[in-house]
Parts: structure tokens; sequence; C-alpha cells
């Protein structure tokens, strides 16, 4: 910029200097006119380098401006480049980049989280086998599919189980998917694996649990057939042995044949009934443990048993739990099942709903030594004829049911000095309630 | 009163089983009454007989132990044998302590049945004897004068005639009159049998 401008300056000096000389002297005519053409040619040549001179600075000024711009542009990727390596550095999820482009795919960065969660070192890492991280005994299916989909360019998603540095085995949730450059080639890949062992284990501890639950549910729902079939079967067998040792009685001493025939028929009964015996001591109903429970934390716990199905069965489970309440004594896994009983029949319930699917478990203290769990749902209620008859044995409304699981229920409310009932709720739907005794000494 | 053979009561739900049973009984010997339920049992004129009560524990109506309590509040005092066809252990246990004779698993033989029925109308023999005798004791205590009473009392504490005649301001002589009209009206041959009876009507309370 001071450049052009002292270069005007001395023009216009010079300018001035030629005005002098014309007026201080006396000069020929012919000298005159050559110094006037002289003059011209020089204002030419003047004007022709202040052209140039302005079309040069225009130029740099361009020049500069995107200078400028280029290293502002520069300048502000350095910086969205330094705040995403910090973004992947920080996260929890192990982040990679693989060479496509090598045979052996090499890791060529690694954040902190994937370090951790491998166990591995960042030298240790960079430039290795990509698949030498999960250690010998991961899965090989899954690594061969991993390696299948990448080479297709696909994205994989899905969940293995992979080995540390250490041999600590660890659940891994991971996507991998192809990063592309100009004309399409998959240059890169780029993974994210989150550790999901913590939630695995939940997921199997409540598997178990309800593995647990649903065992205890069908022994207890077969030896309760047993022992109502046993019963059934008894009374005749009672009958039939007491008319024959009364009809041996009035014939004694007579009719040898027939006595025989008797004695037969008191062998065979007693055999029947023996088999009975057999059977019912084989699904005795094992002790119950009864222990101090916190019915709220039951139904929470129960609550968790079921959200799975819930979801599947599109129905919103709530609970209202009233605070503070006093424990109860009780055996947890018989209290649970009347809890998933009660609340599969909901389920059942509200199969056919077109409306909401709604279950609502609730918990109060009715007075001072009882507390009410009541369970409600919006579904197609009971007929009220059928109500004193749900309770019994072999008495169901479901094609499939066997008529057991609330007469189950029932005699483990029971058991634990509770009583279950029913009522149809005003809307819609029905609402069973069980009561259970408050521990003595608790009932504060 | 004219001696009468055991009556047994048989109350089962199942009207084979009733019949059944009441049948096997009679083939013994035995007059039988049989109910489908306990409230037709209560509402029967129970006669004074040694009586044995067959009880299914699992009733329509009321359950058997619930029957056995009513029968206690109404005093009606017969031995009960429970049957069931459940083996309810824990109930059995309970309806043992509550007095009953036997607890039988159904199907029962004849043999445990009538050894069971043996035994509760021979426990019922003697719980009738006694009350019986008791029932006559009293109707004998009511004979007694207040001052022959009082003496009765008295002589049952374990006080001598003199020192009740010293008590009560009155001769030796008169105190001897009045212990012998006692000894008389209540049939009591020696003073032991006399302080035993005067336990068993509540003269003087019960030995612990």
């Amino acid at each position: 910029m001071i450049l052009p401008k002292r270069v005007h300056h001395s023009i216009s000096k010079r300018k001035l200097k030629t005005k002098k000389f014309s007026a201080g002297k006396t000069i020929y005519a012919g000298e005159h006119a050559r110094l006037k053409g002289l003059l011209s040619e020089l204002g030419k040549v003047r004007d022709d380098l202040a052209n140039k001179i302005h079309k040069q600075m225009d130029e740099l000024r361009s020049k500069n401006v995107q200078l400028k711009n280029v290293a502002n542009k520069q300048l502000k990727s350095d910086e969205e480049i330094h705040i995403r390596t910090l973004a992947m550095e920080s996260t929890a999820d192990g982040i990679f980049i693989i060479n496509a482009q090598k045979p052996e795919f090499p890791v060529i960065y690694a954040n902190q989280a994937f370090h951790t969660m491998t166990g591995y070192l960042k030298r240790e890492i960079t430039g290795q086998n990509y698949f030498s991280v999960y250690g010998n005994e991961a899965d090989n299916r899954v690594i061969d599919e991993i390696k299948h989909t990448i080479r297709q360019g696909r994205t994989f998603h899905g969940e293995m189980i992979s080995f540390q540095k250490n041999g600590k085995k660890y659940w891994n949730l991971l996507r991998i998917a192809p990063v592309r450059n100009a004309i399409g080639t998959a240059t890169h890949y780029i993974g994210i694996q989150t550790d999901i062992t913590a939630m695995r284990a939940k997921e199997i501890e409540i598997d178990e649990q309800r593995e647990e639950l649903l065992h205890v549910t069908r022994v207890g729902k077969l030896a309760e057939f047993v022992s109502s079939l046993a019963h059934e079967i008894n009374q005749p067998l009672t009958a039939i042995l007491s008319y024959t040792q009364a009809a041996q009685r009035m014939f004694a001493g007579r009719e040898p044949e027939l006595q025989e025939i008797l004695s037969y028929i008191v062998h065979d009964d007693q055999r029947a009934a023996e088999v009975i015996q057999r059977l019912r001591s084989l699904l005795k109903k094992s002790k119950s443990e009864i222990k101090t429970i916190d019915m709220n934390a039951l139904i929470n716990e129960t609550m968790e048993l079921i959200a799975t199905d819930a979801t599947v069965k599109s129905v919103f489970l709530k609970a209202e739990l009233e605070n503070g309440l006093p424990l109860i004594q009780g055996d947890r896994i018989q209290l649970q099942q009347v809890l998933l009983n009660l609340i599969s029949n909901s389920f059942d319930a509200m199969d056919n709903n077109r409306g909401a699917r709604e279950i609502m478990i609730r918990t109060t203290r009715k007075d001072t030594g009882t507390i009410v769990v009541s369970v409600k749902d919006t579904g197609c209620g009971i007929a009220a004829e059928d109500i004193p008859k749900i309770f019994t044995h072999f008495y169901t409304s479901k094609p499939d049911g066997l008529g057991m699981g609330l007469s189950i229920s029932s005699s483990i409310v029971d058991s634990h000095g509770g009583r279950l009932y029913v009522e149809n709720n005003p809307d819609r739907g029905a609402t069973f309630y069980f009561t259970v005794p408050i521990t003595k000494g608790d009932a504060s | 009163m004219k001696e009468r053979g055991p009556l047994i009561y048989v109350v089962d739900d199942d009207a084979s089983v009733r019949r059944a049973v009441s049948l096997l009984l009679r083939a013994h010997g035995y007059s039988v009454e049989s109910f489908p339920c306990a409230e037709d049992f209560l509402s029967f004129k129970h006669p004074k007989v040694p009586s044995c009560l067959v009880l299914d524990i699992k009733l329509p109506d009321i359950d058997g132990l619930a029957l056995q309590e009513a029968m206690t509040a109404r005093q009606l005092s017969i031995p009960i044998v429970f049957i069931t066809g459940h083996g309810d252990v824990p109930m059995s246990v309970k309806g043992m302590k509550a007095g009953a004779v036997d607890f039988l698993q159904k199907p029962f033989t004849a043999k445990k049945l009538l050894e069971a029925v043996t035994i509760a109308v021979s426990k019922n023999k003697i719980q009738n004897k006694e009350s019986a005798e008791i029932a006559a004791l009293r109707r004998r205590l009511k004979t007694l004068t207040p001052r022959e009473l009082e003496v009765f009392r008295l002589v049952a504490q374990g006080m001598l005639s003199k020192q009740i005649a010293y008590k009560r301001g009155t001769s030796l002589q008169t105190i001897k009159v009045h212990r012998g009209r006692v000894m008389q009206k209540m049939q009591a041959k020696t003073v032991t049998e006399l302080i035993h009876f005067a336990q068993k009507t509540g003269v003087t309370p019960p030995k612990s």
C-alpha cells in the first residue's frame, strides 16, 4: 500500500516542475512544439503507469483478502479437529479407525476408552491387526461375520463376547461402518464399541429369576393339580373300600368265592390309593421360606421381571406404592407368584382391548394390621355370575387354562393370613385385591 | 336309664362315602346317623348314648375344625375321628390338639376305622360316666342346707371338726352332726371321698 502512494507523489511533483520551466524561460517556437509533444507523451505514459498500478493494487487487495480467508479457515478447522479429537477421547465408548487398504486391517487410531476396554496400550494396538484385539477365545463366527460384512463395504452391528489382554471376559456391543473417499472406495472403517457386561448380567439375572419363578409356578400348579385330583379320586376309592369291607363283614364265613372277589377289590383299591399317595409325595409342596419382606420392593422386583412381557403386549404397567409401609412376614417366591399370576391374568383380560391397556398396582395400608395390594386392569372384567367360581380348582375362562392360577394364589394368600378377592371396576376391567397382615411389632 | 348301643355320626359331603362308611359301621353292629354338612349335624337332637363322630375335615358349610370348635362351644362332647382326602398334616396336628381321637387318610381300611371308632366310643363312655357322676353329685349338693354346705366346704378345705366348732362358736357335737348329714346326703363313704366330691362339684377349687 505504501509503495503505490510514493509513486503517485513523485509524478505530481514532476508535473509541477514542468509547469515552472515553461513559465520561467523564453523558448523558440520549434522547440516549443517539440516540448509540447514530449509533454503529452509523458502524460500518456504517466496515465498508463497509474492504471497499471491501480490494477495491481486491486489484485493485491483481493489476494490479501483471499489469504486472510484461507488463514481463518485453517484456524477454524484446526479448532474443529481439536474438539473432535477431544470428544472422541472423552467418550466412554471405544472408538477406533482401521486402515482398510492394507490386508491386515491395522488399527490406525483408537481412543482412550478403547484402550481401557481392551486392556491394551496405545503402542500395542496402533498398527496391529484389528481382529487380534478381542483375544483368541473370541467367537470366531462373529469375527468372520464382521470380516465378511466390512469387506463388502456394509456396516456391522452386533454383540460378541470379547476378551481383554489379561483374559477378562466382557460383552461387547460393536458397530463398524466404512469410511469412503471421493470415488466411493472404503479406505477406512470406523468402529464404536460399548461394554455391556453389566447390562447383560442384569438381563441374565432377571431371566434366571423369571425362570425360577416359572419353575416354581409350574411345580406349584402341578402339585395343586395332583392334590385336587388325588382328593377327587380318593373319595370314590374310600366309598369302594368301605362298601367292599362292609360286604366282607356281611358275608363273613359264607360264600368263599365272593369273599375271594371282595378281597381282590380291597387289594386293588389300596393299590390305586398307593399310586396316588406316591404321586402326591413326589410333588410335595416345598416348604415355604418365611422371611421379612418389604412389599413395595417385592412389587418393584416383580414389575422388572414382567417388564419385557408388558412391552411386547403393549401394556402400560404403573405402580402407586404407599411410602413407608411396614414390613410383612412371608414367602418371597410365593407372594411373587401371586403378583405375577394376577398381572398375567390382567394381560390376558386385555388381549382384545382396542383402547388403552393399563395395569395399575397399588399398595395401601388398610388399618393398623393389614396391607392391601391391588392389581387393576382395563380388561374385559369378570361376569358377575363367575366371580364366586374363579377361585376354585379347575375353573377357567381361558381356552388353554388349567384353572389353577387363582386357586393357588388364593391358597398362598390364605396361608399368609390374608384374603384374595376381586371387584369389577365401575368403568371397565377388574381389580384384584389381596391383604397381608403386618408383622407384629412393626405395626407402628 | 336304659343302656343302648353306641351311636356313630358320619358327616361327609360326598354321598357315596357317607353311604359306604355308614354301611360298613352298621355291618359291625353300630347305629349310624349321617349328615352331608355340619349344620345338619349340629341341629340334630343328640341322644345321650356313647357316641363318636366320623368327620370329613373339608365340608361345604364350615370346615371340620370349625365344627369341632362349635361343638366345644355347645358343650357337645363327642370324640371326633377326622377323615380326609387331602392328608393335610398341619391341619391334623391342630385337630389332634383340639381333642380329635384319630386322623384317617382316605381311603382307610375297615380295621383302622373300627379301631378309631372303638377308642372314641370308649372315651365317650368315660366322658359320659364322668359327667353323669358330676350331675348326680350336683343333685345331691342341692339337698344340703346352707349350714351343711358351709361345713362341707370347711371339711373339704381340711379343717378338723374341732376347728370348725371353734370358728363357728358352736359345740363340737353340733358340727359332728352336720358332718354326718353331709356325708350321708353326698353319699360319701370316707372323708377322702367327700373331699374328692367337693372338687368335682366345684365346692372347692380342683386340684392343680
